[in-house]
């Protein structure tokens, strides 16, 4: 109930001029667009007033001492003073999950849009967006039609929102699985202009068109399955077919704009790649997914990376190729599950160097600490810690074990570990068991716990360890 | 490890903080980051998507925390406020209320109350300048300034920033000629220093980034539901206390047996632990050290190592890795690491910062996924560094700037490494990163960018955050924000290792210890003021378990305050509750009322906190407080003091009765009459016409034979000396002070003694002990004795007291002119000690027996002999006390450390 009272005095407060009306429009944007220039010069200002001189760092509760002290001054006004206190109570209630209080405040803050402070005037809608739609995100009795009225209303205070409020609004309705509806409204938002574009609205219009891009990918990709399903044969086929090309040109004209930001754009180069792989345009997804690993504009995103490898493998690209992309991606992700797939690249590859890294690869795997119980890299470093003495590349070993030789055995092969390993998982302490022998010679202690335990199952293995260990450990046993 | 697939798209612009022209990512708000976009086959996302858990609550069961521990025996002070540091005059043209610090009346209350420190070296400097007592002025040059003139004008009573204070034209000269040394050598020399010290003042009163991280921890014990509670306690947090706590299954804390102690030799900012490969350990740090403990399995704290770190430790963290390790950072922006092994090793060295040039000193360091890579932070930014690489590389984590869409003036406050280090932790790569403004977390495999951003709101600086196990599978994992003035949130974080860290559901405030008020019983307004400055303490440190429960998940939440309390709250998961129910209310259950006001009661037994010293503001205080100290029986002080108190006319019967009550009856009329006298003319508004009357009845050369006389009376028997003689000499003068108070002019003859009384004439009596005072700093002075008698640091603050004392004596009663004549002059060298001892004796007799009450005289620490300094030393300290309480400030001052 009092959620509809909260809507319904929104709607008698803000009246906002409907959007068809463009000479109202216009008045309204041009008053807006002043109060926009006094709002950056009074926000320097204020910047100002809240740092220390010197320090240059904000603080927010620097008011709350002057209040202490100040007792002269311009005291503020009532309206400012109960909307100030407004907006903390509504923050509280937010806060403790009041919902029901916090949108029986807001129902009163929304007085502060009729402020004769412009300053604050003007940043209002934007406080009352975020705090509104919070409350309707989690209000109990809230439902998309209650956000989607109050998103459209607030959309037209004020110019400076209109994008970010639509993109949200999109995303709100796209997490509830109305994709249409978010379709119409960032199409809606697509064709929206004000005044010069400046860059962040270029940027969020780009988003916009991403955003719209994805949408059409999802129909698109709804679409390929029922093709599949399809004969191809079918006359129904061609026309399916058809409509496919006609999105795939929207969408990359959607989402190649956007991906050329610098920025973090996983879901839109997926979708983009999948499309232009499909068409058969290979070049111009490699080039895509080149673009997006190796700009340096862009972050250091692992996903790039990844995406530009797994691309490669479905194109059968050489394996020189694949390992330089994995290189990379070991750089910047030494931890990550690739990284066993690279080792065997490595291994398989004929070069004396990609072994050497190969076995690099596998150390550096096991420095991570969320890596220590991963099986498989120990029973690749154990495979291959044998295969590398064997090849008689005790040196490649040595180099490795150098610089972990003070801080391996205490974060692996402790006494601590060697129990719990064996408590929790046999073959894992065998297998580092192993490691531990050749690394750290027979005095290891996770050595000499594990091949002094006795288990039927595990006794061969052991057996075999210790004579593995006997041979190929590299501290000699005669120190 | 694996790596989300598929991340939150993010516009990533490099730029300095604040830039405008970025689309605000900041402007997304909780629910943002709760919407998840439909993977790529929109069928999964067709049933509405309720990822989130809407009603995530932790419910608090009390409404606000209760004492665990009953409070400290030392006293506590809030310390500086803003009201002590900032400029209170309003600015009535300004719109918005500036900052401005008062350095003027810190200033001037020091030249107030130490003139004697701020002068003295100037004084020696000028001594040509002033015409000193009984020093005729032969030269008629402008240049020298009549000291006694001087003093006359400035006349005495006047009450500190009088703005109808009357100038003359001899204190214009002296202004114009003393100006141009005295005001600005001592404004240039102490005024930088004391704006200096109020800008770190004031800079620490916004931000005190000592306790960053927090000074309390949770030492899990042999079971889950037994730990131990490390804290630092108090006065000056230098007691490092173990607290044994068992937590019962309903959630509340059982203290088991008495806490042990650790005596430190500085104060605790902050206290670590971790448990790794099952070795519990402690580090904690200093200003300038640091220590590490190893606990046993008994919960018996052993000392392992500590480290002394010269320009002050900022950051302590232990390793998660590796059993032993830990990283110590130091203001000059060198970060150690500390192995067991390998002994302290500098890994970093930068005393610049990351990002951007900001002055502050603090560095933090802390370790990441991989043992040998640390990550260090400054205010401006976070970076990785290898240990084992070149020095001096590395890779920015976090910075500063548009990367995060950082506002203007925002400043990185805690950075801490989430991982545990188990294999197990879903979030072993993540950093968590608090400014003043937002909280971010940031994966170490994808640096600079950060996975979620949420705007904190708190209103206080974010300097202690704990992020705690999933209380049950599948729940996300309660990371805790503390602000330093008590404001606690509880974010839950989610997110499986293949997807980003999420919220999972609207972050929720949790009770401050402010919240508790209620629960305390109503006081009378001093002792409730008291429980709420208390409750007001800040919190410096924060400490949470979740002990194991059969029912619904419970949490039990520990933190520190300033004053070295330790409160407790419990908290209680409700996983999904209904539609319609509101977060319910909770109310004080008769246990914990019962619990606080058992506590409040230990509290009202501790002792209020000293009191700053401040100086009397007028000197009718002075009077006031010394009539109390003085331990005399009798009806006049009595009365007069009521008759002060009261401020109403103190009439003759208050006082008449003394001359009689005193066996026996002095030879002439006590000075008790002629203060009556005095005080009965002030009342009536004739104060001048009988001053002058006074003046000119006393100043005639009549008394001086009497005087004479009675001078060779006194010492011929003084072996017979007592209470009595000294009153009847009490009329006329009272012993006079020492000659070493007084310079002897170079030069004088002895007979210069009339002038000398000239001198003091006129001169308003407070003032002449001032300037006898300042006289006595002079390096005409030998003074053997005083030296030996008392030490130098004291020396000051005995004779502070000493001329605040006199100044009642000669205030009040004496006849202006018989004052203390300077007999010393004549007395050979070899005599003085013994005069000295003589005259010593006299006032200790004279201050035993009973006296007129308002012309006392005093125990004047220079000048007695070295075997009675000690109890001078004594009294006055003892007597200063209450002129303290007295002065009924309800707030005391505190003083800038002078």
């Amino acid at each position: 109930m009092t959620l509809s009272r909260f809507l319904s005095r929104r709607q008698f407060c803000l009246l906002p001029p409907p959007p068809h009306r463009p000479q109202a429009l216009f008045i309204l944007g041009m008053s807006d667009f002043s109060e926009e220039l006094i709002k950056s010069t009074t926000e320097d200002d204020q910047g100002e007033r809240c740092e220390l001189s010197g320090t240059g760092m904000h603080f927010p509760w620097l008011q709350k001492h002057i209040e202490t002290v100040a007792t002269g001054g311009k005291k503020e006004k009532d309206f400012a003073q109960t909307t100030s206190a407004c907006l903390s109570f509504i923050q509280e209630a937010l806060l403790k999950h009041q919902w029901q209080q916090a949108a029986e405040y807001m129902h009163s803050y929304l007085q502060v849009l009729e402020d004769s402070d412009s300053c604050k005037r003007q940043a209002a809608p934007e406080i009352i967006w975020k705090l509104g739609s919070e409350i309707l995100y989690y209000h109990p009795k809230s439902n998309v039609e209650a956000f989607n009225t109050f998103a459209d209303r607030m959309k037209n205070i004020g110019v400076m929102n209109y994008l970010k409020i639509s993109l949200q609004h999109a995303l709100y309705l796209l997490h509830h699985g109305m994709l249409e509806d978010a379709n119409r409204n960032l199409s809606q938002a697509e064709t929206w202009r004000y005044g010069e574009k400046s860059s962040s609205q270029e940027v969020l219009i780009n988003l916009i068109q991403a955003y719209k891009g994805l949408l059409q990918y999802y129909a698109w990709s709804k679409k390929k399955m029922e093709l599949s399903q399809l004969d191809k044969d079918d006359y129904a086929y061609n026309t399916a077919s058809q409509n496919m090309l006609d999105h795939s040109w929207k969408t990359s004209v959607n989402l190649g704009a956007l991906i050329q930001i610098p920025g973090v754009w996983d879901p839109f180069v997926k979708g983009y790649v999948e499309m232009l792989e499909f068409y058969g345009d290979q070049d111009g997804a490699r080039e895509v997914l080149t673009n997006y690993a190796y700009d340096e504009k862009f972050p250091s995103n692992p996903n790039a990376h990844i995406y530009l490898y797994n691309f490669l493998k479905r194109e059968k690209a050489p394996r020189e190729k694949l390992i330089s992309v994995l290189k990379i991606l070991y750089q910047i992700v030494p931890s990550h599950k690739l990284m066993l797939e690279f080792h065997r690249l490595l291994r398989k590859s004929e070069k004396e160097e990609h072994h050497k890294l190969g076995l690099e690869v596998l150390f550096g795997v096991l420095d991570f600490a969320g890596c220590t119980k991963n099986i498989t890299a120990w029973k690749y470093l154990a495979k291959y810690l044998r295969q590398t003495l064997m090849g008689s590349h005790l040196a490649w070993v040595q180099e490795e074990w150098s610089s972990r030789k003070n801080w391996w055995p205490g974060f692996h092969f402790s006494y601590f570990w060697a129990k719990s390993d064996w408590k929790e998982d046999k073959a894992l302490a065998c297998e580092k068991a192993l490691v531990a022998g050749v690394l750290s010679g027979k005095g290891c202690r996770y050595f000499r716990y594990i091949s002094k335990q006795d288990h039927q199952v595990f006794r061969k293995k052991i057996k075999r360890m210790k004579k593995l260990v006997k041979k190929y450990s590299i501290v000699n046993p005669g120190l | 490890m694996d790596f989300p697939g598929s991340l939150r798209p993010t516009v990533f612009m490099t730029g300095p903080l604040g830039l405008s022209d970025v689309p605000d990512m900041s402007f997304m708000c909780s629910w943002r980051d709760a919407l998840t976009l439909p993977e790529s086959l929109p069928q999964n996302s067709e049933n509405g998507v309720p990822h989130v858990a809407k009603g995530l609550l932790w419910e608090p069961e009390t409404p606000g925390p209760l004492p665990l521990l009953p409070p400290g025996p030392d006293p506590w002070h809030p310390g500086l406020t803003a009201q002590d540091l900032l400029f209170r005059g309003g600015h009535p043209f300004q719109k918005q209320p500036r900052v401005v610090l008062d350095v003027t009346e810190q200033l001037s209350r020091f030249l107030w109350d130490h003139g004697d420190i701020a002068f003295a070296p100037l004084g020696k400097l000028m001594l040509e300048n002033f015409k000193l007592e009984g020093a005729r002025s032969r030269s008629k040059k402008k240049t020298v300034v009549s000291v006694k003139r001087l003093l006359q004008d400035l006349d005495g009573h006047q009450p500190w920033g009088c703005p109808w204070a009357y100038l003359s034209y001899r204190q214009r000269r002296f202004s114009i000629l003393g100006g141009p040394i005295l005001g600005k050598s001592v404004a240039n020399l102490l005024g930088d220093l004391l704006h200096e010290e109020l800008v770190t003042r004031w800079e620490q009163l916004l931000l005190d980034d000592a306790f960053t991280g927090g000074a309390l921890a949770w030492v899990p014990g042999k079971t889950p539901r037994v730990g131990q509670l490390v804290y630092p306690a108090g006065s000056t947090l230098d007691k490092l206390y173990f607290q044994e706590v068992s937590l019962t299954p309903g959630g509340n804390p059982q203290v088991l047996r008495d806490p042990g102690h650790i005596q430190l030799r500085g104060p605790v900012r902050q206290v670590v632990t971790r448990t790794v490969q099952g070795e519990s350990l402690l580090a904690v740090r200093s200003d300038y050290h640091c220590a590490l403990w190893k606990i046993s399995r008994q919960g018996r704290p052993a000392p392992l190592q500590v480290l002394q770190v010269e320009k002050g430790a900022t950051g302590i963290s232990l390793s998660p890795h590796l059993p032993g390790e830990l990283a110590v950072c130091s203001r000059s922006g060198a970060i150690c690491l500390w192995t067991p092994q390998d002994g302290l090793r500098r890994v970093y060295k930068d005393p610049d910062t990351l990002v951007f040039r900001d002055p502050s000193p603090w560095r933090w360091a802390d370790f990441t996924a991989h043992p040998r890579v640390l990550t260090v932070g400054d205010r401006t930014g976070v970076k990785i560094v290898d240990t084992q690489g070149p020095p001096g590389c590395g890779l920015l984590l976090f910075r500063g700037g548009a990367e995060a869409s950082c506002q203007k003036g925002e400043r990185v406050l805690l950075t801490q490494y989430l991982g545990e280090g188990s294999p197990e932790s879903l979030h072993s790569t993540l950093h968590l990163i608090c400014t003043q403004f937002s909280l971010y977390l940031v994966d170490e495999r994808l640096p600079l960018v950060p996975m979620l951003k949420w705007n904190h709101g708190l209103p206080s600086a974010p300097l202690l955050a704990r992020l705690l196990p999933p209380p049950g599978p599948g729940c996300p994992r309660p990371l805790l924000l503390g602000g330093q003035d008590g404001q606690l949130q509880l974010l839950h974080i989610t997110g499986e290792e293949a997807s980003t860290p999420r919220l999972a559901g609207p972050p929720q405030s949790l009770p401050s210890r402010n919240d508790s008020l209620s629960a305390f019983p109503v006081l009378e307004p001093k002792s409730q003021w008291r429980l709420q400055e208390r409750l007001k303490a800040p919190t410096i440190g924060l400490a949470a378990a979740i002990p194991p429960s059969a029912s619904t998940p419970i949490l039990s939440l520990f933190q520190l305050s300033a004053a070295g309390d330790v409160f407790h709250q419990c908290l209680r998961l409700q996983a999904d509750p209904g539609p319609d129910s509101c977060a319910p209310t909770v109310s004080w259950s008769p246990q914990a009322t019962a619990c606080c006001s058992q506590w409040l009661k230990a509290l009202l037994e501790v002792p209020p906190a000293p009191p700053v010293w401040a100086a009397p503001t007028f000197s009718h205080r002075r009077l006031l407080g010394c009539v109390e100290q003085r331990e005399v029986e009798g009806k006049v002080p009595e009365g007069l003091r009521a008759a002060m108190a009261e401020g109403r006319l103190l009439q003759q019967r208050d006082l008449g009765s003394l001359p009689t009550a005193e066996p026996p009856p002095a030879p002439e009329p006590g000075p008790d009459d002629e203060l009556s006298k005095r005080l009965e003319a002030a009342w009536e508004g004739r104060a001048a016409a009988w001053w002058e009357r006074r003046q000119g009845w006393s100043s005639g050369p009549r008394q001086q034979p009497k005087r004479h006389k009675r001078r060779t009376q006194l010492s011929s028997t003084f072996s017979s000396l007592s209470g009595r003689l000294e009153l009847s000499d009490a009329t006329s003068p009272p012993p006079s002070p020492d000659p070493e108070a007084r310079p002897r002019p170079p030069g004088t003859p002895p007979s210069q003694e009339l002038a000398q009384e000239h001198w003091a004439r006129g001169v308003p009596s407070e003032r002449q002990q001032t300037l006898r005072d300042y006289m006595a700093k002079l390096p005409l002075r030998e003074d053997p004795l005083e030296d030996a008698s008392a030490p130098p640091s004291q020396t000051s603050s005995i004779r502070a007291t000493r001329s605040r004392q006199r100044t009642l004596q000669d205030n009040t009663a004496k006849p202006p002119l018989q004052m203390d004549t300077p007999e010393g002059v004549s007395v050979p060298p070899s005599q003085t000690s013994s005069i000295w001892a003589t005259r010593s004796r006299q006032r200790t007799l004279q201050d035993n027996t009973a006296k007129p009450p308002l012309q006392r005289d005093t125990p004047e620490g220079a000048f007695v002999p070295s075997s009675q300094t000690s109890s001078i030393q004594a009294t006055p300290s003892r007597q200063q006390t209450p002129v303290l309480s007295g002065s009924q400030r309800i707030r005391k001052k505190p003083r800038m450390g002078f």
